[in-house]
């Protein structure tokens, strides 16, 4: 046993108050980071689990092949180099030398070929098996060589490889990936490896002497599983956690206000890879008519639901992809905020009111509709704002919030909706065939809206096949500019992803580059005199 | 006596059989299932990939199947596994072949949340009695007036509200209390006595907030039997014996004014393994509320039954073992059971 933290104590306290925290310090290793996570992982084989809370944990322990840089290009993670062959169909992954598992036992194209099989197999029910499935056959020529072949080329294919945490083959062999007990008790490959998890207490990490990527700096990483918000920043304001995620109040409000929070703790934000959106059931009437779809687009004050529901901490979108990265059409502009132009395409659609009672009519039926979102303040706040604009132009708005696993199952699923305010969590790759392409519209599938655009099919194919980052960039712009032009949804807005970190905490790049501030986590460093008080075993 | 209980326990299986299947089909009511959880939402995660999850779990087959299914296991006991929590069993451990032993999801919290409530209602209790007979003794006099503003304040504040300003006052402003969690992170590695005195100062504010909190009902109920009870003639007879008034309110009277209270407790004993899910979640302490509840939104089906078939279960012994108590406390209803 290395070092345990001693989180209660009043000594500590003082010990770092007296240090001016916003010194330079130089780097060192050891010592302890403790963050709050609400849920608990469900299990440590993140191809099982789905959920975020099992790969912010496994993503510390395991390696995947490939991995994105701070600027998001892929770079090698457990590979030294990847060809790929002529025909676009074969990816060559040529493993690094003496790789080791945290157990001392070599890693080798075996391990990868195992996992490729775990996660494929039959009797293994993982929510991201299709990337894997579409492999036609997979080979280890060699210990470090491992190569796959797809039917045809499948651009994202690389992006799926940075995703799949390679598996120990010698511990899981003949077990059964939902049973394991590995799950709880995980060997892998990364900068830790799990010491200890007290079940809806805690789960503590610690250097894996054995890491394939060299030593992390901090000693060991503590995550408590707090599930009440205000509880986590009352353990932060207390000194008992070192990192949480923070709303915009916390972030923009609370923080600021109080001097002795400002002095300790460090505000990162980061754009997200993710964005809210209001998206019109497609096959339902008036939605059908991109007059109706561009006049609400028009009608929908964006900014005003970026400064009223985020405090301004988000941006104004065009496209879906992340502002910033390649993928995103820097020449495309968000719709403005136009009453005056929604009332003409309104009244172009063949609305008018001609009752005199402030809601627009067409053939006798007025204008009204409802949105549904699930439980979340964040969307509820933008439909409420939502609901007033489009009054102001004649259109009667309901709003109704479910919860989530009714919320999928009852109205996504049946596609029983009119609108929805929803948000889409987006992945690294720029494929997003699974939910534009229009023959992704089956109950369960993500076209729930029914998105059917010929030309934007055309380029979601095209997109999968190319796997020249330049060509397929040129794609993705023009998809994004049709889907812009289309407006099937009105993109509301992309929130920044807030954190605060204790200042002891050094080695944090602010402003976070496009990867954010956790890209380089292994190089953050607490230099000594800012420790919590330690005691040595 | 023998024969009524032994009629009572036999009664509870198919009274148990019925809970189980209306609250089987009830949960079959709410829309969705285990894969309409977070990641039911990535573009990542296929539906091929969910409909295999529901045939692995039998989603896919008639609600009345499922439901034979699980009868079928309960008749051995058999709780069957969670679907959210990487098939941890729903009750108690199981060893797998190379004797790793998983323990079970119920068999973690249900200690937890037994401590706490147990502890929660002793100092009820113990509160509740005294300021009862108080408030009895001296009716309309300054101490009951108080003792029932004291109650109806109690009563009043929402639990979570001073649960975070507690937090807040004792934990962050005066660092006199750990503020949430069961344990310290350095647990492991304290004494005996350490540890005693960690886990103590960690369940202080769980504990107390709704003993707080819940002492009006019971205090009111002390009141009200004792005020009762005081009116009645055999206390006038017992007072104008000459006995010490002591022994007039202790022996005479507190026994009958006690009475109701043991319906109360009896009924109270399902509510000992139910935690608060909102207490459990302002402190971070993972017992029985916040399992129910987490069960509940991810459609966890195993989870949700078998806490409910235990719930039902410990309701019908807590209603026999009050109607048990009764007839010890009470020879008018001990008659009327040996009877029947």
């Amino acid at each position: 046993m290395s070092s345990l933290i001693a989180a209660c104590g009043s000594s500590e306290k003082n010990s770092t108050s007296v240090i001016d925290l916003d010194r330079e310090f130089p780097s060192e290793s050891g010592g302890s980071l403790i963050n709050a996570m609400t849920g608990e992982p469900s299990s440590l084989i993140s191809m099982i689990a789905g959920e975020s809370a099992s790969s912010a944990i496994s993503s510390n322990v395991f390696n995947t092949l490939l991995r994105y840089d701070k600027n998001l290009e892929l770079e090698g993670d457990l590979v030294e180099s990847w060809q790929i062959s002529a025909d676009q169909k074969t990816i060559r992954f040529i493993l690094k030398p003496d790789l080791k598992w945290a157990d001392g036992k070599p890693l080798s194209s075996a391990d990868v070929l195992f996992t490729w099989q775990s996660v494929t197999d039959e009797k293994t029910a993982s929510p991201y098996a299709s990337d894997f499935q579409l492999v036609k056959k997979a080979t280890v020529p060699d210990a470090r060589t491992f190569e796959v072949t797809y039917e045809q080329a499948y651009a994202p294919a690389l992006d799926s490889w940075a995703g799949l945490q390679i598996l120990p083959k010698h511990l899981l062999q003949g077990q059964d990936l939902h049973t394991t007990s590995f799950a709880r008790n995980p060997v892998g490959s990364h900068y830790y490896k799990l010491d200890s998890w007290a079940h809806g207490e805690n789960l503590k990490l610690s250097r894996n002497p054995n890491s394939v990527r060299g030593q992390a700096k901090i000693d060991q990483l503590v995550s408590r599983i707090i599930p009440d918000n205000s509880a986590q920043f009352l353990e932060l304001m207390a000194d008992n956690i070192d990192y949480m995620g923070l709303d915009p109040i916390k972030y923009s409000r609370i923080i600021p206000a109080r001097p002795e929070l400002q002095q300790k703790l460090a505000l990162y934000k980061e754009l997200g890879n993710s964005y809210t959106y209001m998206g019109f059931n497609l096959k339902r009437k008036p939605f059908n008519d991109r007059n109706v779809r561009l006049a609400i687009n028009y009608a929908i004050d964006k900014q005003e639901i970026i400064d009223g529901v985020y405090l301004g901490l988000g941006i104004n979108i065009a496209s879906p992809y992340k502002p910033g990265t390649r993928w995103s059409n820097p020449d495309l502009q968000p719709y403005p905020y136009d009453p005056q132009k929604a009332r003409a395409l309104l009244k172009q659609a063949g609305f008018a009111d001609n009752d005199g009672d402030g809601i627009l009519e067409r053939d006798g039926k007025p204008f009204s509709f409802e949105i549904i979102t699930n439980q979340n303040k964040e969307r509820e706040k933008s439909a409420v704002l939502i609901q007033r604009r489009l009054k102001e132009v004649g259109i009667d708005v309901k709003i109704r919030a479910i919860e989530w696993a009714s919320f999928i199952s009852r109205f996504i699923k049946t596609g029983d909706f009119d609108v929805v305010v929803l948000g889409w969590g987006l992945g690294l790759d720029p494929d997003q065939y699974n939910i534009w392409h229009s023959s992704q519209q089956a109950p369960g599938q993500f076209n729930f809206i029914g998105y059917h655009n010929s030309a934007v099919d055309k380029l979601l194919e095209q997109g999968r096949l190319e796997l020249n980052p330049d060509k397929r960039q040129k794609i993705y712009h023009e998809f994004a500019r049709v889907l812009l032009e289309d407006s099937p949804i009105v993109y509301l807005s992309a929130g920044y992803g807030l954190t605060a970190i204790h200042k002891r905490v050094k080695g944090i790049d602010n402003p976070a580059p496009p990867a954010g501030i956790g890209h380089n986590s292994e190089d953050w460093f607490i230099p000594q005199p800012l420790r919590r008080n330690e005691i040595n075993q | 006596m023998l024969k009524y209980l032994i009629k009572r326990v036999l009664w509870m299986i198919p009274l148990l059989i019925g809970i189980s299947l209306i609250s089987f089909f009830i949960m079959h009511l709410a829309p969705g299932d285990i894969t309409s959880n977070e990641s039911a939402f990535n573009p990542k995660a296929s539906e091929e990939s969910r409909q295999k999850l529901r045939e692995m779990y039998n989603l896919d087959k008639p609600v009345i199947v499922q439901y034979a299914l699980w009868l079928q296991r309960m008749t051995t006991l058999d709780f069957g596994k969670s679907f959210a929590s990487h098939q941890k069993p729903v009750f108690w451990q199981t060893t797998d072949k190379d004797g790793n032993v998983t323990k079970g999801l119920i068999q973690e919290a249900l200690p937890i949340t037994l401590t706490i409530n147990l502890l929660g209602l002793a100092i009820t209790l113990l509160l509740a009695i005294p300021l009862g007979i108080v408030a009895a003794r001296k009716h309309l006099g300054w101490q009951d007036r108080s003792i029932t503003l004291f109650n109806f304040i109690g009563f009043s504040i929402p639990g979570f509200w001073l649960s975070l300003l507690l937090m807040y006052w004792l934990g962050v402003v005066n660092n006199w209390f750990p503020i949430s969690g069961l344990h310290s992170l350095n647990y492991e590695t304290l004494d005996t006595w350490g540890k005693i005195k960690d886990t103590l100062s960690h369940l202080f504010l769980p504990v107390v907030i709704p003993s707080i909190t819940g002492l009006a009902g019971i205090t009111l109920f002390v009141k009200n039997g004792m005020l009762d009870v005081l009116h009645q003639d055999y206390i006038t007879t017992a007072r104008a014996k000459g006995l010490a008034e002591g022994k007039v309110i202790y022996k005479h009277a507190l026994r009958n004014a006690l009475l109701p209270l043991i319906t109360i407790v009896g009924l109270s004993i399902p509510g000992l393994i139910g935690g608060s899910v909102i207490a459990e979640t302002i402190f971070a302490i993972p017992g029985m509320g916040k399992l129910f509840y987490d069960a509940v939104l991810m459609r966890d089906f195993p989870v949700v039954m078998g806490i409910l078939t235990i719930g039902s279960a410990l309701t019908l012994i807590g209603n026999l073992l009050a109607d048990v108590m009764y007839a010890w406390a009470d020879p008018r209803v001990r008659r009327g059971v040996v009877r029947g």
